[in-house]
């Protein structure tokens, strides 16, 4: 019998829908994710059925089961700006270099004195050091922690003033829920106790409304 | 990269005829497929989708030694709830007296949630009244609305149903947040924390109550 001959087909099929896809989903992505910063612990907060959304620029202070507080803020200018009065205060010189680091660092829990050797490290090395929390005092004695607090109130107010300024001048709108606001996110097994001295040493700042992180849970019922 | 046709490099090389070359017009995309997916799943993999959600809660200023001595007015018939160690909750109703009952309850649907329901019945089926009236009016009735509101903020205003939160030593973050929750949930308007805890005799009575 004489060969049947295939027609040899061209294995090669086209790709260019998938690609269109596929990178219209990495676009997709690329612009709308937010990245999770590098956190010293891993906090797992109670769950709630709030609804309301973290505020847009926040002061975040991390508490976690031993009652170590770690801090965070979201807007560079006024971390740097608060830093440098935190500073400044306990008694630290500080180096441009570091101010510019610590912006990008995220959460730190050290007392202020080693912060700038912290900085000076990798962000592989970052990892590895033991974060002792920001120091702070129970009985109402103005410890680092405090400092910070209350110098993150103040320029909190300025930096919105002064946002709010600007606005006016150029007659833009101006979006009012940028305000930085204090948000506590704490080890749900944490003992209230903890989280509340924590919670103290801003109120003795006069820091009053805090917002609490918390886990979602189902839509309740009454019945 | 371009595709290039197979030039005879295999061994399949003998048998092949010599024939012009015909230039393909279609682009090898593998490469680029593949790092278009390597991005695609690591950026599915790494981005945070939902953003967290908050708890509001609103902390007065601290006393001066003044106000601190003043004693706080008693409440006559709020609720007192307990929280203690190993996610257990007492309630009891009224003043406390060395007789005072605690009763136990939990977390859950039918411990908590029931006792506030029970216990803010007045204001719920007054804002469900409301609620109703609101959802038969029309959108473009914003005066009708507004008056609906202040409605809402004065019921709870004149609320007569308080309730007052101790933790002793035992009570987790967890359990605070929890019974937070439950008062937003049946919209308890005015309830407190008790900065200093329990006091001893409510201490007791749970030792008392546990044995």
């Amino acid at each position: 019998m004489p060969k049947v001959k295939m027609p040899r087909s061209n294995p090669s099929l086209d790709m260019t829908p998938m690609v269109d896809l596929a990178f219209l989903l990495v676009t997709f992505f690329m612009l709308t994710s937010s990245f999770r910063t590098q956190e010293p612990v891993v906090v797992d907060p109670p769950t709630s059925t709030t609804k309301i959304e973290i505020p847009k620029q926040v002061f975040m202070i991390t508490v976690d089961q031993q009652g170590r507080a770690y801090i965070d803020l979201t807007n560079p200018a006024v971390k740097a700006k608060v830093f440098e009065k935190v500073a400044n205060q306990v008694g630290v010189k500080l180096e441009a270099e570091s101010v510019k680091k610590f912006t990008g660092a995220g959460s730190i829990g050290l007392k202020i004195s080693s912060i700038p050797e912290y900085l000076e490290l990798e962000a592989s090395e970052r990892t590895n050091v033991k974060q002792t929390g920001v120091p702070y005092d129970t009985t109402g004695k103005k410890s680092e922690l405090y400092w910070w607090a209350y110098y993150t109130r103040l320029e909190a107010h300025n930096d919105f003033k002064a946002r709010e300024e600007e606005a006016k001048q150029r007659k833009l709108p101006f979006d009012k829920s940028n305000y930085i606001q204090f948000v506590v996110k704490a080890e749900a097994d944490a003992k209230y106790d903890i989280v509340k001295h924590v919670i103290q040493v801003f109120r003795d700042a006069k820091v009053k409304q805090f917002q609490m992180i918390t886990g979602l849970e189902a839509e309740p019922s009454l019945k | 990269m371009a595709q290039i046709q197979e030039s005879g490099g295999g061994g399949h090389g003998k048998h092949d005829k010599k024939r012009a070359k015909r230039s393909s017009t279609h682009v090898d995309m593998t490469p680029m497929v593949d790092l278009a997916f390597l991005l695609l799943t690591f950026f599915v993999l790494t981005s945070t989708f939902s953003k967290p959600k908050v708890l509001r809660m609103i902390f007065p200023e601290k006393l001066d030694e003044k106000q601190q001595q003043q004693k706080a007015p008693e409440v006559k018939d709020g609720l007192t709830l307990l929280l203690t160690n190993n996610d257990k909750i007492f309630y009891y109703r009224g003043s406390l007296k060395p007789t005072t009952e605690l009763i136990p309850i939990d977390y859950s649907k039918n411990g908590l949630r029931k006792v506030l329901v029970d216990y803010n019945s007045d204001l719920l089926i007054k804002l469900q009244d409301v609620q109703k009236r609101l959802n038969k009016l029309s959108e473009s009735d914003t005066a009708g609305r507004r008056k609906l509101e202040e409605e809402v903020t004065s019921a709870q205003r004149v609320s007569k149903q308080i309730v007052l939160v101790k933790n002793d030593e035992g009570a987790t973050y967890r359990n605070m947040i929890d019974v937070m929750d439950e008062f937003m949930i049946t919209q308890i308007a005015k309830y407190y924390v008790i900065d200093d805890g329990m006091a001893k005799l409510e201490k007791d009575l749970i030792k008392k109550q546990s044995n």
